[in-house]
């Protein structure tokens, strides 16, 4: 055992392995009740009698073959850092399933502690577990534990000190017995070719300790000709051709005797094993197996009124992230801008600071401080909304209702998860992306995920759709949201013509049961998101308003006059011309800027608009209670067209940095500036469409026309370049 | 005219001849495709090749439930132990299946 020991939390998705994390670590990471939400591994410290203990929480998996990238991950772990001790934690209610997993690393001979989660669900279900029985036959602990936030660790605590300073061995599995002998002759060939190095755990060797490390080391090998003969490919790189052609004449001799396929005659064994063991260890209370959610789900999978009550809860989340946060922006911007600018700003005058340093302290920063606390109530309420559909269960049921449509535009079901998360925030939904199993399908999802509106953006289009259209910003703002659905499937549909023209990866997904989310879980949860949000963002915003207040000081002589003109108006004003045609006129070079920081986070916009139209016409011609920069965005904008397509924009141009930056980290550097580039022309050309349509005038034609040809001339070549990949192929 | 059994016997040896696989342990009519079973029905997996799919616990000889098969819709819904899962009619179209 090492000095720090490891603790590694294996088992199937969505059976509590981060709930466990938190409770030992007093981590606060993310848990939901649906497949995916962990898809890195994530490490954490405890202490257990002055003792201090590593525990990684790895991502959820069914088997240990290796298949999507979470997966992956489980699996390099536990095969190459070698934990000091495995707590695989099982799904009480579904216990046969989940005993295919601790069968499989039983094989491995891993030292194991059995946790079983979910026993309320199994009880209601009429299942009872006779666990010391199981665990007897296991040949390792298994111990019951129920995970609220009432969770008793003592008894658990007591169970891994003693397991590590007396690991177990578990049991043997054995297939049956032609199968045995050619796994024998697979062993014996695999052992010649020295593939089996045996790794020495123990500091100080005694008998007993040296005995059992042989026994494992046994174990070891055994499960690693089992490997070859469910045809893993990392192993059977390790042969030579003779090697290879001797075992794959004994698992042909085991294919041939069962009529299956090699993989197959194992994972069917491995499962007699087991259900012999659940027929041992679990009582039925009841015969039928209709359950509480198979009722719910006879009406929310529905084919009637499945859709209606789809699109009615997703309403719903915008309808509660606008409505209830319309009060708190205005008392929470108030209060902040009360303290912050202008009690801040009348201290700094009595203490004689200088002019620059006041207005950068108290205006600058103070007012940086007031944008962000504006931000928090719409997304605080959409945080929770996405939180309550990930705890109960709803979102893999989204899923399946969006499966219709996912597959119109080239996607499986599955990939909807991660365009789901995308809600809350770009970054994270590239992440889960991972969850699926075809690369084509994970590129794909992650290209359209930025269609998904973040929450950074909801406070621009709250912010604009205040302003513009006070009675009706609610229904502006859903339909912002829509919007970006829409292109993201259109796009999707133009993809699948194009470069994505093979057909979407399989869509297998386990529906878990509901549940009924608690308080302190959606609070939680909700917490992280937002502390995430508002320590990223408030960091983006606040430099980004530091440097446009510093670029707004900085001036250039410009002209024949050799006035002085700050850097910032120069910029904006250079770019702005570009935006003409989408209805953003030369003097309004500040909304240029402000999309220019948008790239830094998207929130940024909001801060950036503030600080820049502090300063205009209307200041002085306008008594009303509304803020100066409020009526100077109005006057510059001029029209409610220009707004919208302003808006657009903002949906559908280039993500933030933060996303660009896991793109590349995901699917690499082409793959990252395709999406900027499309998304950006994109946007530019359907802004332009809306605004020359909305404000038509002689020359919207020309417009209309020049983004159509644009547009056609990006299909083209997107699907010369899709053809010259399938003839690669 | 060939019998029923005489028939299962030529082409177990057709395919012994051509070394291919014996595809499913099943007598022709006895069994049906998963997407042919409908709504609420049980059925006994027969045949299914899927290492992934068995890996989740649809193995030969478990037990299902089909909880929802329209045939408009990409998916089904199978009841299997004490979990439901969504599967894809493409994957489930290569399962065989038998009523009980």
């Amino acid at each position: 055992m090492r000095a720090k020991p490891i603790i590694a939390l294996v088992g199937n998705p969505n059976v509590g392995k981060t709930t466990l994390f938190n409770a030992l670590t007093g981590a606060r990471q993310t848990v939901g009740n649906w497949p995916g939400v962990t898809v890195e591994h994530k490490s954490g410290m405890c202490r257990f009698h002055d003792r201090q203990i590593e525990v990684i929480d790895l991502p959820g998996v069914y088997s240990l073959s290796s298949g999507s990238p979470d997966e992956q991950v489980a699996r390099s772990y536990i095969l190459n850092e070698k934990p000091d001790l495995i707590i695989n934690i099982v799904d009480a209610s579904n216990l046969e399933r989940n005993l295919y997993l601790t069968v499989q690393l039983m094989e491995l001979g891993a030292p194991l502690l059995m946790v079983l989660s979910m026993n309320d669900i199994a009880e209601a279900n009429g299942l009872s577990i006779d666990i010391e029985h199981l665990a007897s036959h296991l040949g390792f602990t298994a111990l019951p534990l129920v995970m609220n936030k009432q969770m008793d660790l003592s008894v658990l605590t007591a169970a891994i000190e003693h397991s590590l300073t007396h690991p177990t061995n578990p049991q043997c599995i054995y297939y049956d017995e032609i199968v045995e002998k050619h796994l024998d002759n697979i062993l014996r060939t695999t052992v010649e070719a020295g593939m089996y190095p045996l790794a020495s755990r123990t500091e100080s060797p005694t008998k007993v300790a040296l005995a059992e490390e042989a026994y494992s080391a046994l174990l070891q090998n055994r499960w690693m000709a089992v490997k070859l003969i469910e045809g893993d490919k990392e192993y059977s790189s390790k042969l030579n051709a003779e090697q290879k052609e001797t075992v794959d004449k004994e698992i042909l001799a085991i294919s041939k005797h069962r009529g299956q396929e090699p993989g197959a005659v194992i994972a069917d064994d491995r499962y007699g094993f087991i259900r012999g063991l659940v027929k041992d260890v679990v009582k039925r209370h009841r015969v039928g197996q209709w359950t509480f959610s198979d009722a719910v789900d006879k009406v929310v999978l529905s084919g009637f009124i499945g859709l209606p009550i789809f699109f009615g809860v997703m309403y719903l989340v915008f309808l509660v992230a606008v409505k209830a946060s319309e009060p708190l922006i205005s008392l929470i911007s108030s209060s902040l801008t009360w303290l912050f600018v202008d009690k801040l700003g009348a201290l700094l005058t009595l203490l004689s600071l200088p002019k620059w340093l006041n207005y950068l302290l108290s205006d600058a920063l103070g007012g940086g401080v007031a944008t962000i606390g504006a931000f928090i109530p719409p997304i605080f309420f959409i945080y929770v909304s996405l939180s309550i559909l990930e705890d109960s269960g709803y979102m893999a049921r989204a899923a399946f209702i969006a499966d219709k449509f996912m597959r119109k535009i080239g996607l499986p079901g599955k990939a909807f998860i991660p365009l789901l998360v995308g809600f809350g925030c770009t970054v994270p939904a590239i992440m889960a992306t991972r969850t699926l199993e075809s690369p084509r399908d994970r590129v794909f999802a992650s290209i359209l995920t930025p269609f998904i509106s973040c929450g950074a953006k909801l406070p621009v289009y709250t912010f604009l759709g205040i302003l513009f259209f006070p009675k009706h910003a609610d229904l502006v703002i859903f339909g912002l949201y829509m919007f970006g659905i829409v292109m993201g499937m259109l796009t999707g549909l133009m993809l699948k013509k194009t470069l994505f023209k093979s057909e979407p990866g399989n869509f297998v997904m386990e529906l878990p049961p509901y549940h009924m989310p608690t308080l302190n879980a959606i609070m939680l949860h909700t917490w992280h998101r937002l502390k995430d949000f508002v320590l990223r963002a408030g960091k983006t915003i606040l430099l980004v308003i530091m440097i446009i207040n510093v670029l707004q000081v900085v001036s250039l002589p410009v002209g024949k006059d050799h006035q002085r003109v700050p850097l910032l108006k120069l910029g904006g004003k250079a770019l702005t011309p570009l935006l003409a045609p989408m209805g953003i006129e030369s003097s309004n070079w500040q909304a240029s800027v402000a999309l220019i920081s948008g790239l830094f986070a998207k929130e940024a916009i909001v801060g950036t608009m503030q600080s820049l139209y502090q300063k205009g016409e209307a200041a002085e011609n306008d008594k009303s209670n509304t803020p100066v920069y409020a009526r100077n965005i109005k006057t510059s904008f001029g029209s409610s067209a220009s707004a919208i397509a302003f808006l657009v924009f903002v949906l559908l141009y280039s993500p933030c940095a933060a996303a660009l930056t896991m793109l590349f980290k995901e699917h690499g550097l082409k793959w990252m500036l395709f999406d900027f580039a499309y998304l950006t022309a994109l946007a530019w050309m359907v802004s332009t469409l809306i605004y020359q349509t909305l404000a038509f005038n002689s020359g919207s034609i020309y417009w209309i026309l020049s983004c159509v040809g644009f547009f056609a001339l990006i299909f083209v070549n997107l699907r010369n370049i899709g053809r010259k990949h399938v003839e690669q192929s | 005219m060939l019998n029923n059994r005489n028939r299962g016997r030529l082409s177990r040896f057709g395919r012994r001849f051509m070394q291919r696989r014996e595809s499913c342990p099943c007598a022709s009519g006895d069994c049906l495709s998963l997407t042919d079973l409908p709504s609420g029905e049980k059925a006994i997996i027969t045949c299914n090749k899927h290492l992934l799919i068995i890996e989740r616990g649809l193995y030969q000889g478990m037990t299902l439930t089909m909880h929802r098969n329209d045939s408009d819709e990409p998916n089904v819904i199978v009841a299997v132990g004490d979990a439901r899962y969504v599967l894809d009619r493409r994957i489930a179209r290569e399962i065989r299946v038998k009523i009980v």
